[in-house]
């Protein structure tokens, strides 16, 4: 006889088996219309061999065999997909993000589509994610996917994450919520996620606050809702620009001098994210504010947030709450392509 | 400079006098009080007791203390008056004399259902000890009635301790219960400077002052120096839109709860049973898998009647739907740990024996 946790086994996996033929027979016409919008990365990488983990050429997989390599995915929503780009996460531009923002834009404002996944590589994703969470104008699901490991590798990660991203774009629930990032099963919000780990599948991580949901085999389920602007609620507006104000990023260290300040302000930066101090700072601060230059102050310690201080706002650098630096730059640019006036983009830093 | 120094130094002696009742506390540098007080919210502090209302003769006395005279809610009060630039606050002792009993956690229940209909009160902090504090805040979140924060709180290091983290916990807590942003969250629990919600948050280290977690999902926001800010709401329901807001049950109905691991035996379910049981939380191994002999005598107890609730001892995510599980009539626990499962199966039993709805409560609380 069998004991009652191997027969309850064996009961799941003829019932998984009957669930998914049932599935292949529903009408495609009926799923909800989900696009890929394609732009690269690890998930769509490909090595010689099956054992290179690291050494492939990322966007090399194109859309459309992606899903070709995913048959189940066609049972879940009615699929198509646009090629935005093919690169890894460091080839992703302005002139990248402006395009994918607005192609998602027109997708989402037709009336008979559901949601959108975007692929991209994992290196910079949060901040492409956070973009879209300031300037996509629908409460329908945006989901950016991505893999740790290649198409081609043994234990590839991209598939299941894949299969899960489009599974939260077709989920109504999953509206309202932002731009969110789906790996490893879990649904994380764009603004608070970040990437924690050069190569585990688990590298998605949401320190202070946590993932808002999960993709679980059973279901798709969400535990948090967002109390921040975004997306439907955003101010920002990307869809007539063709360009975004130049806003860099200055680290702080011990001895760190003036010279990446002045450097970031000569090459014609409009913006500079100070992530956390150098000594050189201050001085260099306080001659790029007579040309306009606004600040932000960012905490490299990648957790907590910087508390606000009336002092720093009227030197003309906001703080840039719980947000780190990568995404304090996105929302930097996009304040300056309304003011620069260091009060109101210190309340957009509050408010997104 | 040398005068600065003898100020200081003939200062020390009566610094540590006037401090002797909670030595712990600087007397040094209070701010200013705000003489009318009139506009700020009402803020009620419950005592139910715990680490924060304990002291210790010795100050380095952090594990074995209580041999210190215990805190009346009053000495919060009179030592923090920087509560008073923040709210109006009042205080309940509501200390329980024998511990750790259903019938404390009802009798608060019961106070803070009433309470909350005062149009006066604003808000509420109830201290409670931190070992059992999480699911006694889920309760609340089931059974209270009202929109209004409720903030529970609590300190790893007794009053008196070196470094105690009592102090600046009930300043917080106070701060969450009188901001409005806090209103409509669910019952919430602020701690080391965060703010987690009732139902997901877990005690988990034994003396850290960063005891407390929302494991799956996180901390709703954060008690900052500058400002108090929230950057998520809770999904699953709660008080207002509660099936349970306004409980007011004296006793449940009885649950017992069972953990599993290699050759966990089944004869101790059996006796839960026997004693009258009508619920059981297993608290499984991995995806939610009880042991062998345990599946059997959760059959044996089904065939009784008793409702079996399947959580999953490792403490983070949910026990999903499998229809091995449906077809046995086990309910999914979701991410609950097992002593919050337990609340909710009590509660829920209260309603139905009707395993599917039990489900139904397991999946939207």
């Amino acid at each position: 006889m069998l004991n009652p946790f191997v027969s309850r086994l064996a009961r799941n996996g003829l019932m998984a088996l009957l669930i998914a033929c049932a599935a292949v027979s529903a009408d495609a016409q009926e799923l909800p219309k989900v696009r890929i919008f394609a732009t690269g990365g690890t998930i769509s990488g490909y090595a010689s061999d099956r054992d290179l983990q690291y050494a492939y050429k990322a966007g090399s997989i194109p859309p459309d065999k992606l899903l070709a390599d995913l048959p189940e995915a066609a049972k879940v929503a009615d699929l198509s997909y646009e090629e935005i780009a093919e690169t890894g996460s460091g080839g992703i531009n302005t002139q990248i993000l402006l395009k994918l923002a607005k192609q998602i834009n027109a997708w989402l404002a037709r009336p008979d589509t559901a949601g959108a996944v975007v692929t991209h590589g994992t290196a910079t994703m949060e901040e492409t994610t956070y973009f879209l969470n300031l300037v996509i104008h629908s409460d329908k699901p945006v989901v950016v996917v991505g893999a740790m490991r290649p198409f081609t590798s043994i234990s590839r990660d991209g598939p299941f994450n894949l299969y899960n991203a489009i599974r939260v774009a077709a989920d109504p629930e999953a509206r309202k919520n932002g731009v969110m990032i789906l790996l490893n099963e879990e649904i994380q919000a764009a603004r608070d996620v970040t990437k924690t780990n050069t190569e585990r599948v688990n590298t998605f991580d949401t320190r202070d606050l946590g993932p808002i949901g999960f993709a679980d085999e059973d279901r798709i389920v969400f535990y948090r809702r967002l109390l921040y602007r975004h997306t439907y609620k955003s101010e920002f507006d990307v869809d007539n620009l063709t360009d975004l104000p130049k806003v860099d990023i200055c680290y702080g260290y011990q001895e760190g001098d003036r010279a990446c300040i002045d450097g970031v302000v000569a090459a014609g930066a409009k913006g500079v994210v100070l992530d956390d101090s150098s000594p050189g700072n201050r001085a260099a601060v306080k001659d790029a504010r007579t040309k306009g230059v606004v600040f932000a102050q960012s905490d490299r310690k990648g957790s907590g947030r910087v508390l606000n201080s009336p002092n720093d706002v009227a030197s003309g650098v906001v703080t840039a709450d719980n947000l780190n630096a990568q995404k304090s730059r996105m929302l930097l640019r996009l304040a300056l392509t309304k003011t620069s006036d260091p009060k109101e983009i210190q309340r957009m830093f509050e408010e997104y | 400079m040398n005068k600065v120094l003898a100020f200081l130094t003939c200062m020390l002696p009566l610094v540590y006098c006037v401090s002797a009742q909670a030595q712990e506390i600087p007397t040094a540098g209070q701010p200013p009080i705000v003489q009318d007080q009139s506009k700020l919210p009402h803020v009620v502090i419950v005592s139910m007791g715990g680490t924060i209302a304990s002291r210790a003769k010795d100050r380095m006395n952090l594990t074995h203390y209580g041999d210190g005279p215990p805190v009346d809610p009053k000495d919060w009060l009179h030592d923090l008056p920087e509560l008073q630039n923040v709210a109006r606050v009042t205080t309940e002792d509501m200390r329980s004399k024998g511990g750790d009993k259903f019938g404390d956690i009802a009798r608060v229940a019961h106070r803070l259902n009433e309470l909350a209909k005062d149009p006066t009160i604003d808000g509420f902090v109830v201290t409670h000890g931190t070992n059992t504090m999480a699911e006694v805040a889920f309760y609340m979140n089931l059974v209270v009635n009202t929109d209004k924060p409720i903030v529970f709180v609590g300190s790893q290091r007794p009053w008196s301790g070196i470094s105690g983290d009592g102090p600046l916990n009930m300043y917080d807590a106070v701060r969450v219960a009188a901001d409005p942003d806090a209103k409509g969250l669910g019952v919430l629990h602020c701690m080391n400077q965060n703010i987690n919600a009732a139902r997901d948050v877990t005690k988990t280290s034994a003396y850290r002052v960063e005891t407390f977690k929302g494991l799956d999902v996180g901390s709703l926001g954060f008690a900052d120096p500058d400002k108090v800010k929230f950057y998520r709401a809770p999904v699953r329901k709660h008080t207002t839109e509660s099936e349970f807001a306004g409980t007011d049950l004296k006793e449940l109905p009885p649950v017992e709860l069972f953990y599993s691991y290699t050759d966990a035996p089944g004869y101790v379910i059996d006796a839960a049973v026997q004693h009258g049981a009508k619920g059981l939380v297993i608290d499984g191994y991995g995806a939610g898998v009880p042991s062998p002999s345990q599946a059997k005598a959760m059959t044996r107890a089904q065939a009784k009647g008793v409702i079996i609730v399947i959580t999953t001892r490792t403490r983070g995510g949910r026990v999903q739907e499998v229809p091995a599980r449906a077809k046995a009539h086990d309910v999914n626990g979701d991410n609950l740990p097992p002593e919050k499962a337990r609340l909710l199966l009590q509660l829920a039993l209260t309603k139905t024996h009707d395993w599917t709805k039990i489900q139904q409560y397991f999946n939207t609380y």
